[in-house]
């Protein structure tokens, strides 16, 4: 397999240089979003494993169900978001008069999230480290299922770990914005100025809301 | 005149010359007065019996003895055996130890007095004997006892006796107990007179107080004794925290109990200071929370952390309080948390783990010189 594309991560500028000289392919970058949205599925379906050992006996079928829906969701997410930074990029990048098509959008997003692959990993190491402390209680009626639901979330975000996992997060983040101001650069042919606002932008207001959620004000 | 009768009439003046005088008998002698001390006996008492007497007549008269004897109240000194000649107009007194021997009632011992000439003079002197004691009573105690709480007793003696009580005095006895004064002076008490003592008492267990009075009537001493069962029970007055508008917070290392506690008594609760009990474990930063004072209808929020066992579905919430005397309460409320728990095991404490932000740190590092290589190679 070629792995000559992990050269985005130390040297995009010439990465995406090479990369304009040939039509847009997505297969890679499809490839790194179904390594994210696979990643994020074991996230999911630990959470959602942790979760069903909340229900009762007689609903743990239910629960079987829930795993493998939070699996797919996950899977399908990491899809999602690929198209939506992607989407979003462009969007912007049309203010700046950008020059290209979505499909080297696209392509350049998806390059741009290969560092999510690491901060992934790292993060289902954390979650998986959150869930494995937590002892948890069977809930017999939905009145208890619910509050122990928001318990669960408030635990969670109150957890040390997590608040770690948020901060990974952010680096990462900051590492693909990186990788994506260059991209954005050659794809829709911008400046090194207005490729830096088309990615900081979107990227930017998301790293403030996940600072807030950090510092628990949400 | 005859011979004869001049012989007569000399042998009656040689014989009156030889007899001397003429003596005064029993009339002229008169009991003038008597008294006893203490006025009134009580049975087994002793008392001194004082009786004085006056010649009233025109010529002296010789007293061979003075005694006292009766039934009831009986003499206890001796009689006097040689009392001597009293004088014209002269007065004399006699002092017996005299002891009530019999019931109550009013005894007539006879006061004798023999004289030289024939004949005696007999004297009933009249001696009361009562047995009423002196009254005790609880005229002001708290509604109830508690254990170690110091709580005032008021006495009140009264004197229902016809002649005063001297000396009196109370005193508290009891097992577990302590009692301040431990003994309270009254002094004479006149008749239908009372005194008072308060007595601060504190109890260690409950217990029989016995209050015992002590009194002098004349040189005897007397007792009587009070019982006071000290039982213990609630206050009515008493502080009473109670904690309320409690809501459980769930946090990563345990709970968060956050509430009110009001003072529901009619006292001041002092020194309030709240903290989870058994079997939850107190944690940082609020292992337990002090409130300070809680007046009557006073509230004040509280906040204390801890963590439990997942299977633990109510934790106890322990106020300790104490009264003005310093006297420790403990009042518990259950908050259930079950249907909620979720204990959480591993960790320490909510603090950000060295070895994470070790990691944060390196891959900080990493990514910004990968970003800034990678803007050198433009």
């Amino acid at each position: 397999m070629e792995i000559g594309f992990l050269r985005v991560l130390f040297d995009p500028g010439r990465f995406f240089e090479s990369r304009m000289r040939d039509e847009p392919s997505l297969k890679v970058p499809a490839l790194i979003a179904l390594v994210i949205g696979v990643i994020g599925a074991v996230s999911a379906a630990l959470a959602a494993n942790m979760f069903v050992g909340i229900l009762p006996a007689e609903a743990q079928a239910i629960g079987v169900l829930m795993v493998g829906f939070a699996a797919v969701v996950a899977v399908v997410g990491g899809f999602l978001t690929w198209f939506i930074y992607g989407i979003v990029f462009y969007i912007i990048s049309m203010a700046f008069k950008g020059e290209g098509s979505l499909a080297r959008t696209l392509e350049v997003t998806g390059y741009g999230f290969l560092p999510q692959i690491f901060g992934g990993i790292i993060g289902a190491l954390l979650s998986y480290q959150i869930i494995a402390n937590l002892t948890l209680p069977i809930a017999r009626s939905p009145e208890e299922i619910a509050a122990v639901t928001e318990n669960l979330a408030h635990v969670i975000a109150t957890d040390p770990l997590a608040q770690i996992a948020g901060v990974v997060t952010i680096l990462f983040l900051a590492w693909s914005a990186n990788i994506w101001v260059f991209g954005m650069k050659h794809a829709r042919n911008l400046s090194t100025r207005n490729a830096a606002l088309t990615v900081g932008i979107p990227v930017g207001l998301y790293i403030i809301y996940l600072l807030i959620a950090l510092a628990g004000w949400l | 005149m005859r011979p004869l009768y001049f012989v007569i009439i000399s042998l009656v003046c040689a014989l009156a010359a030889f007899t001397g005088p003429a003596s005064a008998g029993p009339a002229d002698i008169t009991v003038t007065s008597s008294s006893i001390d203490p006025p009134i006996l009580m049975k087994g008492d002793t008392g001194t019996l004082t009786i004085a007497i006056q010649n009233n007549g025109a010529e002296p008269v010789a007293i061979r003895s003075a005694r006292l004897f009766g039934s009831g109240v009986v003499p206890l000194s001796d009689s006097y055996p040689a009392v001597g000649e009293l004088g014209t107009k002269n007065t004399k007194t006699f002092t017996f130890t005299v002891r009530a021997d019999g019931g109550e009632g009013t005894f007539y011992p006879v006061f004798v007095l023999d004289f030289v000439n024939a004949g005696s003079l007999r004297y009933p002197i009249p001696v009361q004997v009562e047995n009423t004691p002196l009254s005790i009573s609880v005229i002001k105690k708290p509604d109830a006892f508690s254990e170690g709480r110091t709580a005032d007793v008021t006495i009140r003696v009264g004197n229902p006796r016809p002649n005063a009580a001297s000396g009196v005095q109370v005193i508290p006895q009891g097992t577990g107990l302590k009692a301040i004064p431990s003994s309270a002076f009254i002094g004479a008490l006149a008749p239908d007179a009372s005194g008072t003592a308060v007595f601060n008492l504190t109890p260690a267990a409950e217990t029989t107080a016995a209050f015992q009075v002590v009194w002098r009537n004349g040189i005897n001493t007397h007792t009587a004794d009070l019982i006071l069962p000290i039982t213990f029970d609630e206050d009515k007055r008493q502080a009473d925290p109670v904690i309320t508008n409690v809501e459980v917070r769930q946090e990563a290392k345990g709970y968060r109990i956050v509430g009110d506690v009001m003072n529901a008594g009619l006292e001041s609760a002092r020194s309030v200071i709240i903290s989870p009990g058994e079997p939850a474990t107190p944690t940082d930063p609020y292992r337990i929370y002090i409130v300070g004072t809680l007046d009557p209808d006073d509230a004040s929020p509280f906040e204390v952390t801890l963590q439990a066992d997942a299977d633990v579905t109510e934790i106890p919430i322990v106020i300790e309080y104490r009264d003005a005397d310093g006297n420790r309460y403990t009042a518990t409320t259950m908050v259930d948390v079950g249907g909620t728990t979720m204990a959480l095991s591993g960790g320490e404490d909510g603090e950000l783990p060295l070895a994470g932000i070790v990691v944060v740190v390196l891959l900080a590092l990493g990514i910004v010189g990968a970003i800034y290589y990678s803007w050198r190679r433009k």
